[in-house]
C-alpha cells in the first residue's frame, strides 16, 4: 500500500480517485497536482448548463474546499508536471519542485484536436472553463455561430446556441453525422434533430481555411462553401495528454497510456485513468480508449482500489450520455461493426433504444428517451447476452426479463 | 404535521409496480419490488427527471436522465456520495401510507461492495 499518493492532473479521474482513497480508509498524504487554476471541475455542463448561463463554474467543482480541509488533500494548482522519477518515486513539476510520491495515478485527460495553425479570438476548441466562457459570450440572440464537426460536443453546443437564439451552421466532413459509432440509421436521427431545430446542417463539407477578422470569422471548405460567423467552435476530436507519461518511460500507443484491466502501467505503483487510458477491456477483447464522464468515474475508483491492494477489475461495459435539445441521448457498449440494428420503440416519435448485434450478441444500444431501459441495455451487454430480436423489440416483453 | 398520510391502494401498484402520489407540495414516487413498497422523492436531484420513470434493479432505483442509481431503502447514490429523499412507508392490508416528510442520509452508509 502507498503512503503518499499523487495525482497527475486534477480533473474528474483524480478528483474520484482521491475520494475513493479516502473512503476507503488511506491515511497517508494526497497530493494533486492539475495545470488549470481551478478546482477539479466537472467538463460535461461546459457545453450545457454552464454554457447556457443556468450553472456557474461553483457549480461543477468537485471537491469543495472544507472537504479537502478535513479530508487532508492538497491541490496544487497551475502548475504542470513534468515527469515522473520512476526511481527516485517523485513527480517533478515544471516549477522544478519535486513531490515524492510512491502511489501515482496519471490523470492528465485530453485535449481537443486543433487544427494546424487555426487559433483566435472567435475561434474555440471547447474543453475547459475558460474556453467555455469565451464561447458563453458570444451565444445571443441573432449571433452566428459556425461549429465544425456534429460530434457529441458540438451537437450539445448547437443545441444550446439553439436555445440561446443564435444562428447555427454545422459543417461535417461525413455524409452522415456519428456514421462510424452508430451507424447510418442512427447517424440520420442525431442529423434530423439538428434540423428540426433549424440548424443549418451541411455534410460532406471538409474545412480548408478559417480566417479571423477584428469582427468576426469566414470559413471556406474544400467544396467552395463561404460561411461568416461572430465565432467558430471547432470539435473534431480529442488527443491524449500523453507527454508525462512518455518522457518517464511509462509505454503508451496513439490512444494513450497502456493499463491492463486493473488500470496499472507497465511501472510498478504506476497507474492511470479517465480519458488518458489505452486500456484492456475484458469484456470486449481488445484495448479502448474512450472519453467520458462514467468511465473517468468508474474507472478511478477501480484504480484507486487497485493502489490500496483491493483487486478489482475494471471491465464496465462503458456508458454515456448526450443532452441535446432537452432530449437524453444515450449510448452504451462499444461496436465496431455489427450485423444487425434493432430497434425497440419508436424512432419517428425520438423514443427508442437501438440495439447492435454482432452474431447475435448485444454489443451496444443507442437510446433517445429511454435511459430507463438503457440500464438494462448495460446487463445485457455486459452478460455478452444471446437476444431474439423478435423479443427486443417486442415492447410487451419487459427486458428485464431477459437480463438473466 | 408528521403523520401518516394514505396515499394509495396497493393494487394499484401491482400492475405498473411504481406510482406517482402528491401530498401538499411533495411529489413522491412509490415502488412495489416483492411485496415492499419503497418512496422516493420523484424529482431526481440531478436534473430533475422522473424518478418512476427510471427502472429498479437489484434494490436500486435508476434515473432514466443520467443513470444515478438510488438505493430504494435509503435513496443513497454510492458513486456520487448523494443522498435522494425517501419517505417512511408503511403498508396495512390494503393500504400504502407514508410519512411526507423527506429524510436524507448526509454521510454514506457503512460501504458495501
Ligand atoms: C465540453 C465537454 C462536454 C462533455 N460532455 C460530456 C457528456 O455529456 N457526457 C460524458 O460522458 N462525457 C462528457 N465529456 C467528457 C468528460 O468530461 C471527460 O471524459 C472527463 O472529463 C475525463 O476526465 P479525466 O480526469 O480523464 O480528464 P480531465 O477532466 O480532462 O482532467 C485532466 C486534467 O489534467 C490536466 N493535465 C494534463 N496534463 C497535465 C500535466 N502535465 N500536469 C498537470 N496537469 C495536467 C488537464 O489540464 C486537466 O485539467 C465532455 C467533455 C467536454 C470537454
Ligand atoms: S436527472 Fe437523474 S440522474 Fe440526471
Amino acid at each position: 500500500m502507498p503512503h503518499t499518493v499523487v495525482t497527475i492532473g486534477a480533473g474528474q479521474a483524480a478528483a474520484v480517485a482521491a475520494r475513493t482513497l479516502r473512503r476507503r480508509g488511506h491515511d497517508g498524504p494526497i497530493v494533486l497536482v492539475g495545470d488549470e487554476k481551478y478546482r477539479p471541475y466537472q467538463r460535461p455542463p461546459l457545453s450545457k448548463e454552464y454554457l447556457s448561463g443556468e450553472q456557474e463554474p461553483e457549480d461543477g467543482f468537485l471537491l469543495d474546499e472544507q472537504w479537502c480541509a478535513d479530508h487532508d488533500i492538497e491541490l496544487r494548482l497551475g502548475v504542470r508536471a513534468a515527469r515522473l522519477d520512476t526511481t527516485q518515486q517523485c513527480v517533478e513539476l515544471e516549477d522544478g519542485s519535486r513531490i515524492p510520491g510512491d502511489g501515482i495515478l496519471i490523470a492528465t485527460g485530453s485535449r481537443a484536436r486543433r487544427l494546424p495553425g487555426v487559433e483566435g479570438d472567435r475561434i474555440v476548441y471547447l474543453r475547459d472553463l475558460d474556453d467555455a466562457a469565451r464561447l458563453r459570450g458570444y451565444l445571443q440572440p441573432g449571433s452566428r455561430v459556425v461549429l465544425v464537426g456534429a460530434g457529441f460536443i458540438g451537437s450539445e453546443v448547437a443545441s444550446t446556441a439553439r436555445s440561446a437564439g443564435a444562428d447555427v451552421t454545422m459543417l461535417e466532413q461525413l455524409d452522415v453525422p456519428l456514421e462510424p459509432v452508430l451507424g447510418r440509421e442512427m447517424g440520420e436521427v442525431c442529423a434530423r434533430l439538428h434540423r428540426d431545430h433549424e440548424v443549418d446542417l451541411r455534410t460532406g463539407e471538409v474545412v480548408e481555411s478559417v480566417t479571423e477578422t477584428p469582427d468576426g470569422v469566414t470559413v471556406r471548405t474544400r467544396r467552395g462553401t463561404v460561411v461568416d460567423g461572430d465565432v467558430i467552435v471547432i470539435g473534431i476530436g480529442t488527443v491524449p495528454n500523453i507527454e508525462v507519461a512518455e518522457r518517464s518511460g511509462i509505454a503508451v500507443d496513439d490512444h494513450g497510456v497502456l493499463v491492463d484491466e486493473y488500470c496499472r502501467t507497465n511501472i510498478d505503483g504506476v497507474f492511470a485513468a479517465g480519458d488518458i487510458t489505452s486500456h484492456w477491456h475484458p469484456l470486449f477483447g481488445r484495448r479502448l480508449r474512450v472519453e467520458h464522464f462514467d468511465n473517468a468515474n468508474k474507472q478511478s475508483m477501480a484504480a484507486a482500489k487497485n493502489m490500496l491492494g483491493r483487486t478489482t477489475v475494471f471491465d464496465d461495459p462503458h456508458w454515456f450520455w448526450s443532452d441535446q435539445y432537452d432530449l437524453s441521448l444515450q449510448y452504451a457498449g462499444h461496436a465496431e461493426r455489427w450485423d444487425e440494428v434493432v430497434v425497440r420503440g419508436s424512432v419517428e416519435a425520438l423514443d427508442f433504444v437501438a440495439f447492435y448485434l454482432d452474431a447475435g450478441v448485444v454489443r451496444a444500444a443507442f437510446s433517445v428517451e429511454r435511459g430507463a431501459e438503457m440500464y438494462l441495455a448495460k446487463e445485457l451487454i455486459a452478460a455478452q447476452a444471446r437476444a431474439d430480436p423478435a423479443k427486443l423489440r417486442d415492447e410487451d416483453i419487459d427486458l428485464a426479463a431477459l437480463v438473466s | 404535521m408528521s403523520e401518516w398520510v394514505h396515499v394509495a391502494h396497493l393494487e394499484e401498484l401491482t400492475r405498473g409496480r411504481k406510482k406517482v402520489v402528491t401530498v401538499g407540495s411533495e411529489e413522491i414516487a412509490l415502488f412495489l419490488v416483492g411485496d415492499r413498497v419503497y418512496a422516493l422523492h420523484n424529482v431526481c436531484l440531478h436534473k430533475q427527471r422522473s424518478l418512476a420513470k427510471g427502472t429498479v434493479f437489484n434494490g436500486r432505483v435508476v434515473c432514466p436522465g443520467h443513470q444515478w442509481a438510488f438505493d430504494l431503502e435509503t435513496g443513497w447514490e454510492e458513486e456520487k456520495e448523494e443522498c435522494q429523499p425517501t419517505y417512511e412507508v408503511k403498508v396495512e392490508g390494503d393500504s400504502v401510507h407514508v410519512i411526507p416528510q423527506r429524510r436524507v442520509l448526509t454521510e454514506a452508509p457503512a460501504v458495501r461492495d
